[in-house]
This record gives structure tokens, sequence and C-alpha cells, in this order.
């Protein structure tokens, strides 16, 4: 053939002349053939692990499973008896952090159920009554809903709150209900819950509207 | 059987139902277990954690209860026997005893505390203490000290019939070593007992359990039967195949014999006389009272029965293919036929040489010819592992079992079976492989017997040597040999066991030509070869008998050394320290160590 095929961008360029490898036909001999000694090889590799793994599991020798997971031996987390450490950034059931007074830090600014793919976050905004500081400034979560079966868990309600008000940092994943309802999570259960630290604050601060320290604009300090 | 003097009497009738029972419940729970063995088995060797979800909460009292009295009772019954009366001789034995089981108790409960307390943690100084030890410390400092008491005892008794030691110095060793055996076992219980948390202990004896619960599932779950089946075949396949499994296990003998006394002497024999088990045998005597075979039946046609009788399980597989109206099914139970039919043949051409060597077909005759110069395996291997894997192509397990190969007919003759009658065709596989492993045994293990081990004692003589000799009553002769028969069995089955987590399936065709054209052939040669040395050893003179006995009695040698350092190997494996070596080889791994690794959390609802 011609040799501008060997320049064609699309193809491996050959280098030098083709050598065949022989390949061995497998040996039938005797041993082969027999088939005892091969029966004899497996029984000691399978006993051989048999009786070390039912050594290990008896006396509790067993290899950690997520440490040693690639090595020899029973490498199973035995959940729910053992569990597998969740990294700090573990992304679990939600929370609603509250404030100092116990009254939830959420301003019912609506961000986090805008941000959410899976809308599973259903808010109703209430305004403070007449004469609290509050009032005009921000409003409150009159009604603050998370189906937790909806949830994909990606973090973007966390990610979406200006006030560090929803955080997923409780450590616990979903738990199996036996019915639907149940996976509804109020305002309260999840002011409820705490983070992995077993507190219900976060450690950011929060400036109330009157506090010497209070960045922004209020209604005394107005415009 | 009775012997023909003997008239008919309901002694007989109780005694066989009895036998009837023991077998067929040994079989029975022996099937649920060697489930559960199969999936222990399954799980160890690749690596899982296997069957250990099935708990039982039993609360705190039970347990201390089963660990108290066990103790309480031995040691009552240790202090109890003190009042007898005994010759020195018995004096000297029973302390021998109650001395080795003292050590063997210490020694267990070190172990057993010491690995608890590196688990759990120390109670108080004296569990530190015991703490400070590895386990395996204290198990080979129980070995020597069973070796030393052995020394001490044999010492102590030739000192005793020399006349050394006067004899009322043995009494009182004797029921020092009784008491302090008894306080001990006692004190041990009530130890174990105290360490017991208030609360429900969760038991779940490695997974056995689920043997319970899957029967439990089996009985309630739906009988299906397919619309289109002949539902009197479908109802009688797995009866079909059940039945001869047990039924096969009617003329295996599980022992030899117990010999009652005739106490009125008018030879018929009553219930009172069941309680009076003859003392002592002669080696090779006739029983003189009554005499009850540890067989259900005793045979003369003994292995053509069992052939006749397995090879009508093949019915069962073929009906149950056949009545399903499915073409899987119909696939598996024609395979099931074409091999068991096939290798019929070669199972039964592969024992010939044997039987032309024990000159019998009842199997009582063959333990005793086993017992008296050597195992069939070692006078016939050739035999031996052409019936294993022809008795296992009859039973349908790996490498042979193609009839259920789910890789092609999803699971062959019992595609169309749910619930219980699944279980039957399941419970007759497993009890198959147990009747398998007792045939094997009798023919090529010794049956029941036990090396060195004779109807009137332990006596171990090779050549014309005898290097130690003990006289043991009938009834322990006969307990030893009972155990010693389903001891093997069971062992054996768990290596067949075994074969299924380790051989790949054949291919059917493999199957057929292994049996046909390699089984077949093998086994007459064996045949013919067997029959000219027979005829030769016959012919030949005193000097090649008398080596022959000699190699034999290596043989019996040789299994009884094996006996002995099995156990303690396996010990000495499980006792021996673990290395490991950590590789934090991913980010996730890292992370974990850094967080000390799984967490044990307690069992949530």
């Amino acid at each position: 053939m011609s040799t501008d095929t060997e320049n064609t961008p699309w193809m491996k360029p050959r280098s030098g002349d083709f050598t065949t490898k022989k390949v061995e036909r497998p040996t039938r001999d005797f041993e082969v053939q027999s088939y005892l000694p091969a029966v004899t090889k497996g029984l000691v590799q399978t006993m051989g692990a048999f009786f070390k793994n039912t050594k290990e599991m008896i006396l509790g020798q067993k290899k950690d499973p997520v440490i040693e997971s690639l090595s020899w031996g029973i490498t199973t987390i035995s959940y729910p008896e053992e569990k597998r450490p969740y990294t700090d950034r573990f992304r679990g059931l939600h929370r609603l952090t509250i404030r100092d007074d116990g009254s939830p830090r959420c301003v019912a600014c609506l961000c986090c159920s805008t941000a959410c793919p899976a809308q599973c976050i259903h808010i109703e905004a209430g305004e403070y009554s007449e004469g609290d500081p509050r009032r005009g400034y921000e409003r409150y979560p009159a009604k603050f809903v998370i189906d937790e079966l909806r949830c994909i868990f990606c973090g973007f309600c966390v990610e979406a709150c200006p006030c560090d008000a929803i955080r997923m940092d409780t450590g616990l994943h979903a738990v199996p209900y036996d019915s639907r309802e149940q996976f509804i999570y109020g305002k309260d259960l999840l002011m409820g819950m705490t983070g992995r630290d077993g507190s219900r604050l976060t450690e950011n601060p929060r400036h109330e509207p009157g506090d010497p320290d209070h960045p922004g604009i209020d209604r005394e300090r107005a415009h | 059987m009775n012997s023909p003097g003997t008239s008919f009497g309901w002694v007989e009738v109780v005694l066989t139902i009895l036998k009837i029972l023991l077998i067929v419940g040994f079989c029975l729970n022996f099937s649920a277990i060697a489930v559960w063995a199969d999936r222990r088995q399954s799980a160890m060797i690749q690596h899982r954690v296997g069957p250990n979800r099935a708990v039982v909460n039993v609360p705190s009292f039970i347990i201390q209860g089963i660990l108290t009295a066990p103790g309480i009772l031995l040691g009552a019954l240790a202090a109890l026997g003190l009042g007898q009366a005994l010759t020195p001789q018995a004096a000297i034995e029973r302390m021998g005893v109650s001395l080795q089981l003292i050590v063997f108790v210490a020694w267990f409960n070190l172990v057993l505390l010491s690995w608890r307390v590196s688990r759990k943690g120390a109670l108080n100084a004296f569990e530190a203490a015991v703490g400070s030890n590895l386990p395996r410390a204290y198990f080979y400092a129980g070995l020597a000290g069973h070796v030393v008491v052995a020394l001490v005892s044999v010492a102590v008794a030739r000192q005793v019939s020399a006349g050394q030691i006067a004899s009322d110095k043995a009494y009182l060793a004797a029921r020092v070593a009784s008491v302090v055996l008894g306080g001990l076992m006692g004190a041990s219980g009530v130890y174990a007992a105290m360490r017991i948390p208030k609360g429900p202990v969760g038991i779940r004896l490695a997974g056995t359990l689920h043997g319970i619960a899957d029967a439990l599932k089996m009985m309630f779950k739906e009988d299906f039967i397919p619309k289109n089946a002949d539902r009197l075949l479908h109802a009688l396949g797995p009866m079909i195949a059940l039945f001869p499994a047990l039924v096969v296990m009617a003329v295996v003998p599980f022992g030899e014999q117990l010999c009652f006394q005739d106490v009125n002497k008018n030879g018929s024999f009553e219930f009172a006389e069941l309680l009076r088990v003859k003392g002592a045998m002669a080696r090779d005597a006739v029983c003189e009272g009554h005499s009850v075979p540890l067989q259900i039946v005793d045979m003369n046609v003994g292995i053509l029965y069992i052939f006749a009788i397995s090879s009508t399980g093949v019915i069962g597989a073929a009906i149950a293919g056949w009545a399903s109206d499915n073409k899987f099914s119909l696939l598996g139970g024609l395979r099931a036929a074409s091999q068991m039919v096939s290798y019929e043949v070669a199972m039964g051409l592969s024992l010939m040489g044997v039987l032309l060597i024990y000159s019998s077909l009842r199997f009582t005759p063959m333990v005793s010819w086993q017992n008296m110069y050597a195992w069939g395996i070692f006078v016939q291997p050739i035999a031996f592992f052409m019936f294993l894997a022809a008795s296992m192509a009859e039973n349908k397990r790996v490498p042979f079992d193609q009839p259920e190969g789910e890789s092609e007919i999803v699971a062959g003759y019992f595609v169309e079976y749910s619930g219980f009658k699944f279980g039957m065709f399941m419970a007759g596989e497993y009890v198959e492989i147990f009747t398998g492993a007792a045939i094997m045994v009798t023919l090529f293990f010794g049956g029941y017997t036990m090396p060195f081990l004779f109807a009137d004692g332990i006596d171990v003589t090779i050549g014309e040597t005898t290097f130690f000799a003990y006289k043991m009553n009938h009834l322990a002769v006969t307990v030893i040999q009972a155990l010693a028969f389903f001891g093997k069995s069971v062992f054996l089955s768990w290596v067949i066991i075994f074969f299924r987590w380790t051989l790949p399936r054949f291919r059917y065709d493999q199957v057929m030509r292994f049996g046909w054209t390699k089984l077949l052939p093998l086994a007459i040669g064996n045949l013919a070869v067997t029959a000219v040395a027979v005829v030769a050893i016959d012919a030949a003179g005193p000097g090649l008998h008398s080596t022959l006995k000699l190699l034999g009695q290596l043989s019996h040698a040789l299994v009884a050394g094996a006996m002995l350092v099995l156990p303690v190997g396996l010990v000495w494996l499980f006792l021996r320290p673990v290395e490991s070596t950590r590789f934090l080889r991913s980010s996730s791994a890292r992370f974990a160590a850094a967080a000390g690794g799984v967490k044990p959390t307690p069992m949530q609802a």
C-alpha cells in the first residue's frame, strides 16, 4: 500500500515490523487432569480464610472497616451497631438556629425557599406586633415547614440564608418513619434540633435592632 | 433384631421407636444447623459478617441462672460422690480425673476472663491481674498442667498398687480433689453470673437463630401452586425427595450394641432390666443378656438396601420437575434424573472393592473389620474419592448442581415451589449430606469405632508391644462410640459443605462424561485390582499378614495422633496474635482515623 496512510492523524504511527507473540496453550498435565491437587489447594485457601475470619470475628479482632477498608479480612460496617464517622461538613437534617431569647433567627426573607431546587421549604411570614422594636425592620416565620422527603440535601438553603438561621449540621440523617406526614418537619421541631456540638445557637454574633454595635439602620437611628 | 431364643417384647418396640426418633430428630435438626453452617462458611470465606441479625432478648436473671446452675450442679455432683465406698484403684482414678478437670476448668475460665477483660476492661484488682497476661499464656500453662497432672497421677497409681502409699491416703486425695473441683466449678459459675449487666441481654448464638427464623418463615409463607400444575404430583414431589434421605439412615449403625443383664434369667426383656447395663464386656465377647444393636434395623443386605432406597430419590426430583408446568422445572428435573441415574452405576461399582475386602454387606462387620485392621480410607483410598464424587453427584451438590444451575435454569426442578414444600427439598438436601457422610464414615472412617478403643477399653498395642492399656466399662465405651460416630459424620458433612464454597460448577456435558468415561472405568479397574490383591493376600504366608497387621496398627496410631494434635493446633491457631498493618490509603480513611475509626453505637429501634 502507499505510505500516505501512515501519516493520517487518526492512525497510530507504525513503529517497526510486527512481531508475533506466542501464547502458550494451557498444559493438561496429570496435576490438572486429575483435579484433586487443585481441589486440595482450593480447600486450603478457603478453609484458611474461614478459620482466620472466624477467629477474628469471635475474638473481636476484626479490622476497622473504614480505616483498614482495603486490608485482608472482614471490612463490613455492621450498621447500625457500627457507624461510619461523618465529616464535619456532612449535610444532615436541618435545624433552625435561635437567638439568645429563644426566638428563631429566621427573618422570613424567603431566600432559602427561593433557592431550594426541590421546593421543599414552605414559609409563611408574620409581622411583629405593634411596639416591638423589630417591627418594620424584620419579620418572623409564622410557619416554617420542610418536607424532608422532598429535600435533596444540596445545602443551597444554608448558603442562601443571610442570617445563619438555617443549618444542616445536626449530623443526623433521614429517619425511617412509617408515614409521610412524619417527614414534614415544622418550626418547633426544627428549632428543637441541636448541632453536633449540642447547642441550638450558632457562633456567629447576632445584632438586634437597638444594640449599640448594630451595624445597620434601624427605626431609632433611622434616616 | 431379636436373637432366635427370645420372644417378642414391648421393650424392643419402645427401644426401636426411640432409635427412630433419635435418628430422625438428629437429621432434621442437623439440616437446619447445616443451612446455618453453609451460610456461615460462605460469609467467612468471602470476608462478610454473615448471619448474625436474629436476636432474642433474654432477661439477665435467666442468663445468670444458666451460668450458675451447671456450675453448682456439677460441683454438687462432684461433692456428692464423697460418700461412696471406693477401691483404692477407683479412688486414684477419681483423683486423676478430678485433677485434670480442675486444670481444665481453671485454664478455660482464665482464658475467658482475660479475653473479656481485654475487651471490656477490668472490674477489680483481681481481674486486672488476670488481664495482665494474654489468653494464650493461660492456655499453654493449662496444657503444661494437664501433662504434669497426668504424669503425677500415673506415678501415684504405681505407688498405690506397689503398696508404698497407704490406701486411706488415696481416699483422702480423691476427696480433696473432688471438693476442690466442685468449689471451683460453683465459684466460676457464680462469678460469671455476677459479671452479667442488668437488663435484657441480646442472645445471638453466632446466628444459629436464623435457622429457626427461616423454618418459621417457610411455615407461614404462601404455598403457591401454578395454575396448570398437577396438584397431586406437585405435592408428592418434595415428600418423595425427603423420604429416602431419612430412611437410608435406618441401617447405618451409630454404635455397636448396648448389652443389658438378664436379671431374672427368663430370657424375656423387661422394662426393669433397662437400668441394668452390663458393667464390663470382654473383647469380642458375645452379649449374654439382652443385646440392643445401636442401629434401627440390622439388615443382612445392608448396603444394597441403601442403594435401592437412595435411587428412589430421583423420582422426587423428576416428578417435581414434571408437575410444576414450567419449562425450567422440566429441564431441571430431566437433568436431575439423568445425572442421578448415571452416577448410581459408578457409586455402586466404586464400593465393590471395599465390599470384597470387608466380605460382608452388613455394616457392623465392616466396622469391626476396620477396627481390627485399618480404616477403609487407608485400604481403598481411590474408592473413597470415587464414592465421594459419586455421592455428591447423587446429592446434586456443588460442583454437580446443574439440576439447579441458577445461571441457566433459574432454580431447576424447584422453581415453582414455595413455603414448606421448598423447605422439604432444602431439608432433604441437607439430610442427604448427613446420610452420605454417615455412610462414608461407616465405610471408610471406622464408623463408630475410635483407634485403639475396644469393647473392654483402650489398648494401644503396636506390633507386640503394649504402650498403654486402660479398662473401661461397657456404657462408657458405647457412649464414646456413639459420640465418635456423630462427631465424625458431622465433621465430614462440614467438609462436604465446604466444597460448595471452593469448587466451581461443572458444565453439564462434563458431568456426564466424567461419570461414564472416567468414574465408571476407574471403578471397574479398582474392582479388578482389588480382587487380584485380595486373592493374593489370602494365599500369601503369615509373614505378609503380620506385616499388614502392623501397618494397620500404624495407621491407627497416625489417626490417633492426628486426633490429639488437631484440636491443640486449632486452639493454637485461634490464640495466635493477629498482625495487621494500617495503610491510610484514602482521604476518607485518613479522616476516619483522625475521628477514631468506626463508632460503635447502641442499637436503635
